[in-house]
């Protein structure tokens, strides 16, 4: 990957997802701009997953726009988004666990453009993630968590996105882990790649992100930025506030 | 009241539509009066197959081996015992020995069936999903070789024949309207309830103390006596039987008839067992030239069954969850009292609808 | 001691055309969660092109199965499963159940009701060791055709970009599109790839008994699906093993059973099917590992 950057921004406008009667995201707008890392925080079922699953094409909009630099990318299928260069990082990781480390590694690479550069790419994730080079024989549903999410990452990042989306990358981790997982971040968006992030650890996300958006009931309720990291007042309010 | 009333009209309808089958039937000429009594001992089969896969949502290859238990059960009980010697030369002493009356054989095809569902469900109904498919196939197959080759409990591959013919269109509209009695009571019931819950939801059911297996067990021998005693009706409607006709067809047939008309609702059973039977029955019909009044239709030979799958292939690919989406009868524009608070799940929704994923 | 060679050697064959069969039902299965009861129609039409053909030159005639069962495959996607995705489960079972049954209709319209002579490989069909074990070089082949198979398909999963997608989207088909897994291609690949083994199946069973009848497929599948719901249906090396289970047990019976007790056969074998679910519902040969890791 280069270091010029080329980044490409992400844009969602008036995002509307229902499951049967439930509406679960209702007028969600959101912006990554090239290269940014911003975070979505929020309480459980405020909407968060359901939003990278809009993007991801998982589950269908009702409404709304999403764009991929100048790109409208609603309505595509998930293999189609993947291949538009958007990556997801599923919470609970989704390896493939009875397939080796490698194997999963490969698949990542399935929704790349172009091969070009693979190795370097490659060269890249193993100095990230160590793991990935030492269990690549191993089955990987033997490794440990935090393992298993080195290798999840290391998975999207082969796909060469211009967009990466992180789901939860810290649950379940220890302390330890958790940091190394948000100094890989700190790699990647070096690389120029775009990211977007759902983190339950509001603190932790509003203090390392460019801009933090706070969900509650399928609506975006506050955008905050590093300097409001010692806010808690506000963000306990937009957390649990009507 | 107006809960009690909504009840009333649920299992009306289904009766409705059994008695007036049963009386065009009588009206009909007496070649095509056992087009109608068939139509309805299928329907009474599928009824019973519906208080157990449609409650419970376990799907269920084994409840044509109640049938054939039924069947062959009030057959050899029934058939006049100056002829057993000779049509079952090698029947233990007890069936040998022993003759009741077409009626009594009819209980007795319903006790056995649900003897039968007791000693194989016990076991069986720890089984879910395929596992439980495959078990109850494989209790199909048992019961299907068992019966074919085993010659001290029936007349193994030869036809069980002279059986008195005693089920009349009326007996046949009895047998189905008592059957659609006992399927919708049940549903009614807290036992019906609570099985309903463990299809939704089994882990919430299981969390909230329902227990699945005894549930289950339950619905599944419930069932078995229905099916025993639709097994009683079909081998008195018919006079005589073979093992194959209680074999494979039949178990595919019924149930196409069960998820075509909608297996989550006791209207669906009636109206899918009904509509297929027709459909199936005028179809050959058609093979052997069919008047239309207008014009004549004259099938090739064999078309009437590849018709008949492409049909029922049609409606499930175009109503997924059957022709009445696995809803109770109700009276059209006849509303329903409001409930916004709580649209009564459990017989509103055909179940059919995916559940909702949970986001974070 | 000769018999138990024998039976070793007839079980073996067996199994390993019930191992095809169940590779195609749970390759079908893994990737769609489609239980396929049409499955058996592939090979029926394989069987009967064999029978058709069985004046062309052999490998034309081959092929010409082989693309029957493929083209039918395909199509039964095409027209019906495909628009079935979402659809409950009992639906999809019942309506596979619909289709087999409508084709079933179809070969007794075209081909007639009283079978049809497949003498393809009829050749086949002679001893090849005499004596103390009987060997007919269908059984010969059958195993040599049985292994070669099965380990190519082995390879092709595990080697080749499609196998590697095929294996990913049996085991979650949603994170392997988020990947860019094109789902289509995957399922598409699967039912030709059943197909292929449909016609393989269908050349070894009529190379062993000519004659074809219209319920020729259900009755392998049948048994074959039972092996791959006894073996574990959640991974394709325990369904194909449960499926070579089937077989063998069923030779091996066959052979072993008395006469008198032989017309019980089916009973024996599906008696140790209820077991079998009874004590290890997850599958014969799921390990403990496997069952239960992965989240719903």
């Amino acid at each position: 990957m280069s270091e010029v950057a080329t980044a490409v921004g992400l844009a969602v406008e008036g995002l509307e997802v229902a499951y049967g009667p439930v509406t679960v995201v209702r007028d969600l707008t959101l912006n990554v701009e090239p290269g940014e890392v911003v975070a979505l925080v929020g309480a459980n079922g405020a909407g968060k997953t359901t939003t990278l699953s809009a993007i991801m094409g998982l589950v269908p909009a009702k409404a709304g726009a999403i764009r991929l630099g100048d790109r409208s990318i609603a309505g595509f299928r998930p293999e189609r988004v993947a291949r538009a260069g958007i990556a997801l990082v599923p919470e609970g990781r989704h390896l493939f666990p009875a397939m080796t480390v490698e194997e999963n590694l490969k698949l990542g690479t399935i929704g790349r453009r172009s091969d070009d550069g693979l190795a370097e790419d490659r060269a890249w994730v193993e100095e990230l993630f160590p793991a990935v080079r030492d269990f690549s024989g191993r089955r990987a549903g033997d490794l440990s968590g935090g393992q298993q999410q080195q290798v999840a990452i290391a998975r999207a990042l082969l796909a060469r996105p211009d967009v990466l989306l992180l789901d939860e990358p810290s649950l379940g981790l220890a302390p330890k882990t958790v940091e190394s997982v948000f100094e890989a971040l700190t790699e990647i968006r070096r690389r120029g790649v775009t990211v977007l992030l759902v983190e339950q650890r509001a603190q932790l996300a509003i203090g390392f992100c460019d801009r933090t958006y706070v969900m509650a009931a399928g609506e975006l309720r506050l955008t905050l930025t590093p300097k409001d990291a010692g806010d808690s007042a506000r963000i306990v309010a937009a957390y649990f506030g009507s | 009241m107006s809960r009690a009333r909504t009840a009333a009209i649920q299992l009306l309808g289904p009766i409705a539509l059994i008695v007036i089958v049963g009386l065009l039937g009588s009206a009909s000429s007496g070649a095509h009066q056992i087009d109608f009594v068939n139509a309805l001992v299928q329907t009474t089969i599928v009824i019973g197959m519906y208080i157990f896969i449609g409650n419970s949502g376990v799907i269920s290859f084994g409840h044509i081996s109640f049938v054939a238990i039924g069947a062959f059960v009030a057959g050899v009980l029934t058939i006049p015992s100056v002829v057993k010697p000779t049509l079952l030369p090698a029947l233990f002493p007890l069936l040998a020995n022993h003759s009741v009356s077409p009626f009594a054989s009819l209980l007795i095809a319903a006790g056995a069936g649900a003897l039968f569902a007791l000693v194989i469900g016990a076991p069986l109904m720890r089984l879910g999903g395929l596992a439980a498919g495959i078990g109850t196939l494989a209790v199909l197959e048992i019961t299907h070789n068992l019966l074919r080759y085993w010659e001290k409990i029936g007349p193994g591959a030869r036809t069980l024949s002279l059986v008195p013919t005693t089920t009349t269109m009326r007996v046949a509209t009895i047998g189905a309207v008592v059957s659609a009695v006992v399927a919708y009571g049940y549903q009614r019931t807290r036992a019906g309830r609570l099985l309903r819950a463990t299809r939704e939801d089994p882990a919430a059911a299981a969390g909230a103390g329902v227990r699945i297996h005894g549930q289950r067990l339950g619905a599944f021998v419930l069932s078995g006596a229905v099916a025993g005693l639709a097994g009683g009706l079909l081998v008195h409607a018919l006079g005589s039987i073979t093992t194959e006709q209680v074999y494979l067809d039949l178990t595919f047939v019924t149930l196409a008839m069960l998820v075509v008309g909608g297996m989550n609702s006791l209207w669906g059973a009636v109206v899918g067992a009904l509509l297929i039977s027709f459909l199936d029955t005028y179809l050959g019909y058609a093979e052997n030239g069919l008047d239309l009044g207008l014009f004549r239709v004259n099938l090739p030979d064999g078309l009437s069954t590849v018709i008949l799958g492409a049909i029922m292939l049609a409606i499930l690919v175009l109503r997924p969850s059957g022709l009445t989406g696995g809803r109770e009868f109700r009276i059209p524009g006849l509303r329903r009292r409001a409930t916004p608070a709580q649209p009564d799940a459990e017989e509103e929704d055909g179940g059919a609808a995916p559940a909702a994923e949970t986001s974070a | 001691m000769s018999n138990v060679i024998q039976y070793i050697i007839d079980g073996i064959a067996l199994g390993a055309v019930y191992a095809l069969a169940a590779v195609g039902i749970a390759l079908i299965f893994g990737v769609l969660r489609l239980v396929n009861f049409a499955y058996g129609e592939l090979i029926t039409i394989a069987a009967y092109v064999l029978a058709v053909t069985s004046n062309w030159w052999l490998p034309l005639s081959l092929l010409a199965a082989v693309a029957s069962s493929v083209a039918l495959a395909v199509l039964t996607d095409r027209v019906a499963f495909k628009r079935l995705r979402e659809a409950p489960p009992a639906t999809t079972l019942v309506a596979t159940f619909a289709l087999s049954f409508a084709l079933e209709a179809v070969w007794r319209l075209v081909f007639g009701v009283n079978g049809r002579s497949a003498d393809v490989l009829g050749a086949l069909n002679t001893t090849a060791i005499s004596g103390a074990i009987d060997v007919r070089w269908v059984t010969i082949v059958e195993v040599v055709v049985g292994a070669a198979l099965l380990s190519a398909i082995a390879i092709f999963l595990r080697r080749s970009t499609i196998g590697l997608q095929m294996r990913a989207a049996a085991s979650d088909i949603r994170t392997a599109r988020t990947l860019g897994v094109r789902a289509d291609r995957v399922i598409l690949s699967a039912f030709v790839l059943s197909g292929v083994l449909a016609a393989v199946v269908a050349m070894l069973l009529t190379a062993g008994s000519p004659l074809v009848t219209p319920t020729l497929g259900l009755e392998v599948t049948t048994f074959a699906l039972v092996g791959v719901v006894v073996g574990g249906m959640d991974n394709l090396v325990t369904a194909t093993l449960g499926g070579f289970v089937v077989g063998f047990v069923n030779a091996v019976l066959g052979d072993a059973l008395g006469a008198d007790l032989r017309v019980f056969l089916s009973s024996f074998t599906y008696l140790a099917v209820i077991l079998v679910l009874l004590l290890r519902p997850g599958g014969l040969f799921a390990s403990r590992r496997a069952t239960g890791a992965e989240r719903v």
